[in-house]
Order: C-alpha cells, then structure tokens, then sequence
C-alpha cells in the first residue's frame, strides 16, 4: 500500500536531496586552484579552501524554498519599485521628483546615453532579470522540467546577478536626500518603501541560492 | 605538498565550476565542459594581457573624469560647474562631511586603489615582486568586493538630476565628465575580472 504513495512523493523528495550545494567528490578552488576531496564535507555548513580560504560552498538549505519565494516577491514589487517616485523635492514653490526609470530617461534627454544605458542596465535591467531567471530556475528544479536554454538562463542568471546593484543605489538615495537637504524640502516617497523590499529581496535570493545545486539539478535531469 | 587541479590535468569550469579532464598539451581544438558547454582552459585565456589593456584604459580616462565638470548645480541662474574633487570640497564645507567622505571613498579613493592593486597584482606575477600569496588573494577579494561601490556617483547624478529638473529656479546637470567616469568604473570592474588569481599561486609550482 504504501508504495504507490512512496512513489508518488519520491521524484521531488530524491532530486532535491541527491543535488546539493557541495561539488560531487572532488572540486578546485577557483582562486588558487588547489584540488579537494568534498566526499567527508557533508556536515559543515560552510567549505573554504585550506590554502587561500576562499568560501568554495555554503549549505543553507534548511532554508530551500526562499530563493524562489524572494525571486517572486521580488518580481511583484518590480514594477512599483522602479516606476514609483523615489523622493520628492520641493524649493521655492516649485516641485520635482524621481523615480528609477525617470533617472535612465532624463539622462537619455540630455543626451548622456552611454550613461543612461549603464545605469538602466545595473538598475533596471540586470535586477530584472535576475529576478525573472532566478524564478525559472526555481520552477524548473521544482517541475524537475529542464529546458535546453537551462544552461543559458543559468549563465545570464550569474552575469545578470553581478552587474545588478540596487544596494549601490539605495546608498546613492541616502547620499542625494542628506545632499538636498540644505537646499529644500526632500521628502521620501512610496517608490523608497518599494525598493527597500526588492532589495530585501534581492539579497535573499542571491544568499540561498546555490549555482552548484542547480546545476547538479541540470546534470541529472531525467527528460534530457 | 599542495596538489592543483592542473597537476592532475583538470581544468575547472570557469562557467559552472565542474572539472574536467583536460590535455596538458595545447592541442588545436577546443574542449568543452560537458555540463554546460562552455569552452574549458586551466587558466583563462590572455588574462594579463586582458587586464593590462583594461587597466591602461581606465587610468586614461581618469584624467578626464576627475578634470572635467562633472555636475552642474543651477540655482536663480547661476552656479558653477563641479568637477568630483571640487563637488566633495563643497560637500565638506556645507559641513556634509559624512557624505563628503562617502563620495570620495566611492569616487576617488576605490577607483584609484583598484588600478593600484591591479598593476601590483600583476607585476606580481610578471616581476616576482616579493609579496606573501595571501595577501595577494586579500587584495584581490577586496578589489572584487569594492568595486561596484564606484557606481554610486554615477546613481546620484542620475538622482539629482531627475530630482532637481525646475526650469529657471534651480537645474543640475550633468557634465561630459560623467561618461569618463563611468567608463573608468566599467573598465575597473572588466579589468578585475580578467585577472586570474590562480596565476599567483602557480608562482610556487614552476
Ligand atoms: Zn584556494
Ligand atoms: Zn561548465
């Protein structure tokens, strides 16, 4: 009797626990390229390399479902984040505010558009994104569905996740208010409450989620 | 006795971080990681001459980011155009200097240090400067760490310039040399990630 049910949880439960955060048996650290056994590594939470000490892998998962839940989260307060005013500045009777994507056009106006497109890339774009694959990934791994672009969304998730600095920004916020405070009024406003969440976010998902299990989860796919 | 990975002739996927055999010898065709395809070498490929070029490059164009204006403040009708120096001796004196010290570290003080380590880093590995091999690798990891804390200028322009956009009254624009300095910053960030820190330690094996 119990079989039938043994089998029906198994694939998600098996998956799950045979890919993990600590390369299979043997790995190299990737600043000093000293070769390591992992087999005997199971029980500490944290690898570094005896050499250099470079973090080789980190074992969070007691926490597994929160990468996916922050990608989501981050992703529903997206489109508030970039598109609500940010702060909002008044002096002499007349008002001016900002938001995100405001920032990358207003730069594009005065014609400043290599700029504009850096900026739109490491604050708009590239947080987007990451966002967006880190959710696929997350899906895949949990339909144990693996698309051919896997490998694809897995690199772009990694590049998209390096050049992605809304914490740089959110400085950038604090620097401009106590700037602009000698000058006028500077008053927070909704977008702030929104991007400190995406940011939250943001963090969360880039502490839990662990590249190497994901692509351990690619390696043993089953629907090659 | 430490044994690398090239030792035993495993060449660690700089994609995905998987090793895989590879022939000591250069053979004229590329080997692919069979987990995700992408092209395998023990060391990444020109990484000093990669870094050089990068670096050179952005010490350039730090003359103009740091001589040309960088943000103008209009207000009534007047105001002077700052250039990075000048806008955190401002900031200094309209006693901010909290946020002074904040743009200077990000706009001047990381800049500079990172194309410092670099060229140590890789005359290092060129010239054999004597240097402990952990130590390297902390300035590498610090380099990596601090770099992206350059953008904050770059985002404060943008900020101040969509914030304080009111016609006659009070106007901040940007100057050409923003787009240097966000060159600098972009070229500081490819030339830390071309340098191979493996290359270091491979200085006890030879
Ligand atoms: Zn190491
Ligand atoms: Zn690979």
């Amino acid at each position: 009797m119990p079989v039938a049910a043994q089998r029906f949880v198994l694939p998600y439960n098996s998956v799950m626990t045979t890919a993990s955060p600590i390369p299979k048996d043997l790995t190299a650290c990737p600043d000093c390229d000293l070769l390591l056994h992992t087999d005997d590594a199971t029980h500490d939470r944290q690898g570094h390399c005896p050499r250099c000490d470079a973090l080789l892998w980190d074992v969070s998962n007691h926490a597994r479902d929160i990468d996916f839940a922050a990608a989501i989260s981050g992703l529903l307060l997206f489109v508030p984040a970039v598109t609500l005013p940010i702060l909002h500045f008044s002096m002499a009777g007349q008002h001016g505010s900002n938001s995100l994507i405001d920032g990358v056009w207003r730069l594009w106006q005065e014609s400043e558009q290599l700029l504009a497109v850096l900026i739109l890339l490491c604050s708009v774009v590239a947080p987007l994104v990451h966002m967006l694959l880190a959710a696929t990934i997350g899906l895949c791994q949990r339909l144990q569905r693996y698309p051919n672009l896997y490998p694809r969304w897995l690199k772009w998730h990694n590049w998209m996740r390096s050049w992605s600095m809304l914490e740089v920004y959110a400085m950038g916020i604090i620097v401009a208010y106590v700037k602009m405070m000698h000058d006028g009024d500077v008053a927070v406003a909704p977008g702030t409450y929104c991007l400190s969440a995406l940011l939250l976010c943001i963090i969360l998902c880039n502490q839990y989620f662990s590249e190497e299990q994901a692509w351990q989860c690619w390696e043993q796919r089953t629907n090659a | 006795m430490t044994i690398t990975a090239r030792d035993r002739g495993l060449a660690r996927c700089e994609a995905c971080a998987k090793l895989s055999r590879l022939p000591l010898k250069n053979t004229q065709e590329t080997r692919h990681c069979p987990r995700c395809n992408s092209a395998l070498s023990y060391r990444r490929p020109l990484s000093l001459q990669f870094s050089w070029a990068y670096t050179l490059a952005a010490t350039v164009l730090l003359i103009p980011a740091n001589f040309l204006p960088i943000l103008t403040v209009v207000s009534f009708g007047q105001g002077d155009p700052d250039t990075i120096m000048s806008g955190v001796v401002k900031l200094w004196e309209s006693e901010l200097q909290l946020v002074a010290a904040v743009v200077f570290i990000a706009s001047i003080a990381v800049p500079v240090a990172k194309l410092v380590i670099i060229v140590i880093l890789m005359l290092v590995v060129q010239v054999r400067l004597p240097l402990s091999k952990q130590q390297c690798t902390i300035l590498y990891r610090f380099i990596h760490f601090i770099g992206r804390w350059s953008m904050l200028d770059l985002f404060m322009i943008s900020i101040l310039v969509t914030l304080v956009h009111m016609g006659n009254i009070a106007n901040v624009e940007s100057g050409p040399a923003a787009t240097a300095f966000a060159a600098v910053v972009v070229l500081t960030l490819f030339a830390a990630n071309s340098f191979d820190p493996r290359l270091l330690w491979d200085l006890d094996h030879d």
